[in-house]
């Protein structure tokens, strides 16, 4: 796998931008324009030069400073100890979200290209070519990111694996991306790999319109934020989507790519609430650069899981592993409420005309 | 039938544990004694050892015999492995004799037994690990039967429990084959770890011509930290586990949920289904997630165990004065897997769930998670109903199947002379 689609990501500019703030769109149409501040004075205070989208109002919530500052005091709730940081108005998510759903739309189309290259490579009974291609395409799917979890059945069918087939990988219905994985990287003669590509060009040519109108909730995007690289260490450098060609640090790669592109859209928002941003942008950075050194280690190319000594298998891990609890910090700095007061069983019931019987056998 | 020659013999004589020991509610937990020790006292044990033995309940004895197999209604015990089994036995009478084995060994492991006299030059018949004198530590051995033990290899096709079939996966399934399904299940409980793997191979040993392992799962129970003896024990996600399982000593509720219905054949009365899920748990990344959300998608406190809104673990969560999720949310685990209706309480089923920790994956994370053990009257009824009901909860993320199987676990021994699925064959 030589030829990469090469978007303008080089990881040292993006975690560069991450780690100084600056974080201006490396992709067009994704908000270049709307870089949050690099300077922080507090947690609740606004940003200078943050867009107060109500007058007099800490950025992207309805208080004053006043009542931001008396939402943060630490008060302890019924729940636990109340988050220092004011909820946020959900529509200060707007513009991330669309910032994002044009960019996957942008992804979704150029996905269209090598899964022509794969089916262009499968009939041409090149298997190397195929493999290659497939790998373009795969990159990206996962460079989608954000959304693949929302798209439900369609998802499934590009990205599905087998297990939850009763007939595993002879599963008729185990098609999309993984099947032409497995076919390939297990010597399936090429021929009867192309139903399953043409399949996968089909369900291509719907992402695009399925990205401009799926529903993405302002705490859908916040979890996202987090959970691109969560399923990156569960299912990716885990060896287990990916486990017939091993992509699995490159499947990491383009998580840690998209999850770049989220918090660049968010970065606006987190500028100022904690210290959650900080934390990500360095670690993302760390994971960055250990994958572009193992790149350069390995002639060039993102290793195989394979390939990798258990140092590096360890340094991976290591670097991920803390760039994951960093991200935890980050659904928690976008929260758009208040953890709301959970009512009593008894005053439901009260309120119902109902005995509160809780004695349960 | 006689009973096949064990390379382990019967109980020796000189055994110092006696069989009349009181029976102890309806667990059928009993305890032999110190003065039962003293009788015989084949350990040569000091006063100081025998309090040690008694605190540590290694002398108590759970039945073996009786009308269902032992390690189903007792309370979990401390450690469990569950092992399943490809029967390699050539032919019906050499199933026959495999299951007969097994049965005089694990009647003998469960009850109590000493090492036999034997040649010098001969291989031990006892492994030795848990020394001359195996005692009892409330041992049991469940034996359970696969759905593919009733191909046509052996001839029991028409005697198939009736809802037997193998495990078919869930849409959050990634089964692994090499973890899923067999065609014996032997799942051992005892009060020590060192008790229950000595058990394990003591078993496999008689009936090596017979039954083959396929996986294997080591568990344990979290130990009772309270706050009351009734407190359920948590899981590997923080939670208490099995609270809301039906009442053990109500013979109507286990009569109507657990015990093989009447359109069984007729040798499986007295029986239940086994359903056994290897779940593993991604705790590091639950470990991520904010309290909050993990009471959410559980719909406790975590701490308490109580139902959102609630003070205790045993309150009713109530789901009737919160029809709108207002409280507990309309997709928190509770609410799908027990809605508390009338129409799903039969639906109920007795969880004997254990955590359970084998080292780590491939990219360094704790495989831990829970092995999820439940028995009950009709799967398709029950288990597969609530599973069905919980796909797509909040939670599978941070889980993932990977493997376990559905049994049928036959009625329990008559008598000593009895054993495990003699019905099937007279």
């Amino acid at each position: 796998m030589t030829a990469r689609f090469t978007l303008p990501r080089a990881r040292p500019s993006l975690a560069a931008a991450l780690a100084c703030g600056a974080l201006i769109g490396t992709l067009s149409g994704c908000g270049g324009n709307d870089s949050a501040s690099s300077s922080s004075s507090g947690s609740i205070a606004p940003s200078a030069k943050a867009p107060a989208k109500v007058l007099g109002a800490v950025y992207g919530t309805r208080m004053t400073p006043q009542e931001a500052a008396a939402e943060a005091s630490l008060k302890p709730t019924a729940s636990g100890i109340r988050s220092e940081d004011p909820p946020l108005d959900p529509k200060v998510f707007d513009k991330p979200i669309a910032q994002y759903r044009a960019y996957a739309t942008r992804e979704a189309i150029a996905m269209r290209r090598p899964v022509a290259a794969l089916i262009a490579a499968l009939q041409h009974g090149d298997r190397d070519a195929a493999k290659q291609a497939w790998g373009d395409a795969y990159d990206r799917y996962l460079l989608l990111g954000a959304a693949y979890g929302a798209l439900g059945d369609l998802d499934v069918a590009i990205d599905g694996t087998p297990g939850h087939l009763a007939g595993g990988v002879s599963d008729p219905g185990f098609t999309g991306i993984h099947r032409i994985e497995h076919d390939l990287w297990t010597g399936k003669p090429l021929p009867g790999i192309v139903t399953f590509a043409k399949g996968l060009q089909r369900n291509v040519d719907k992402l695009p319109h399925a990205l401009r109108t799926v529903e993405i909730t302002p705490l859908d995007y916040a979890t996202r934020a987090h959970e691109i690289m969560e399923d990156a260490q569960r299912d990716m450098i885990s060896n287990v989507a990916a486990p017939w060609s091993g992509e699995g640090l490159r499947a990491t790669d383009d998580g840690l790519l998209a999850t770049g592109v989220v918090l660049r859209t968010l970065s606006p928002i987190l500028d100022g609430r904690g210290d959650a941003l900080a934390q990500t942008t360095s670690y993302s950075q760390q994971l960055a650069m250990l994958i572009a050194q193992l790149k350069r280690a390995h002639g060039g190319q993102i290793p195989t899981l394979d390939q990798l000594t258990h140092t590096e298998h360890d340094e991976v891990n290591a670097s991920l592993g803390a760039l994951l609890e960093a991200l935890s910090g980050i659904p928690g700095s976008l929260e758009t409420q208040l953890a709301p007061g959970i009512p009593s069983i008894a005053s439901q019931a009260r309120a119902a005309g109902k005995a509160s019987d809780t004695s349960a056998p | 039938m006689r009973l096949p020659p064990s390379r382990a013999r019967p109980v020796n004589r000189r055994s110092f544990l006696k069989r009349s020991a009181v029976t102890l509610g309806a667990t059928g937990l009993a305890s032999a004694t110190a003065v039962e020790l003293t009788g015989g006292n084949a350990l040569g044990a000091d006063s100081a050892s025998l309090e040690t033995l008694e605190r540590d309940s290694l002398l108590n004895r759970v039945a073996y015999d009786g009308p269902h197999q032992p390690g189903i209604l007792q309370p979990a015990a401390a450690f469990a492995t569950v092992a399943a089994l490809d029967c390699v036995a050539a032919d019906a009478s050499q199933l026959v004799l495999g299951l007969q084995a097994l049965t005089v060994r694990a009647r003998q492991l469960t009850q109590g037994t000493t090492m036999p006299d034997q040649e010098v030059d001969e291989p031990p018949a006892d492994s030795g690990t848990l020394g001359p004198v195996i005692l009892p530590d409330a041992t049991t051995v469940t034996v359970a039967f696969g759905a593919t033990l009733f191909d046509d290899r052996y001839g029991l096709k028409g005697k198939k429990p009736v809802h037997l079939a193998p495990m078919e996966p869930f849409a959050n399934d990634d089964l692994d084959p090499a973890q899923t399904g067999g065609d014996l299940l032997i799942q051992i409980t005892a009060q020590h770890r060192d008790t229950v793997v000595h058990t394990l191979r003591e078993l496999v040993r008689v009936a090596r011509a017979q039954f083959v392992l396929r996986w294997t799962v080591d568990a344990f129970q979290s130990a009772d930290r309270g706050p009351t003896s009734r407190s359920s024990r948590r899981n590997l996600f923080g939670f208490r586990d099995g609270t809301s399982n039906p009442d053990t000593t109500s013979a109507d509720d286990m009569n109507r949920l657990i015990w093989a219905g009447s359109e069984e054949p007729s040798w499986a009365g007295g029986g239940t289904y086994q359903v056994v899920r290897t779940i593993r748990m991604h705790v590091e990344f639950w470990d991520r997630v904010g309290l909050r959300e993990q009471e959410d998608m559980i719909g406790r406190t975590r701490d308490t165990g109580a139902p959102q809104g609630g003070t205790g673990e045993f309150d009713d969560p109530r789901f009737d004065v919160d029809p709108r999720g207002e409280r507990i949310q309309l997709d928190a685990h509770i609410r799908l897997a027990n809605p508390r209706t009338p129409k799903t309480d039969d639906e109920r089923i007795l969880r004997r769930g254990y955590n359970y920790h084998r080292g780590i994956d491939a990219a360094g994370q704790l495989d831990q998670g829970l092995l999820f053990v439940a028995f009950n009257q009709n799967p398709e009824r029950q288990f597969k109903a609530i599973q069905r009901r919980l796909d797509g909860e909040p939670m599978v993320d941070y889980i993932t199947p990977v493997g376990g199987g559905y049994f049928f676990a036959p009625p329990g021994t008559r008598d000593g002379a009895d054993w495990i699925g003699s019905g099937l064959f007279g």
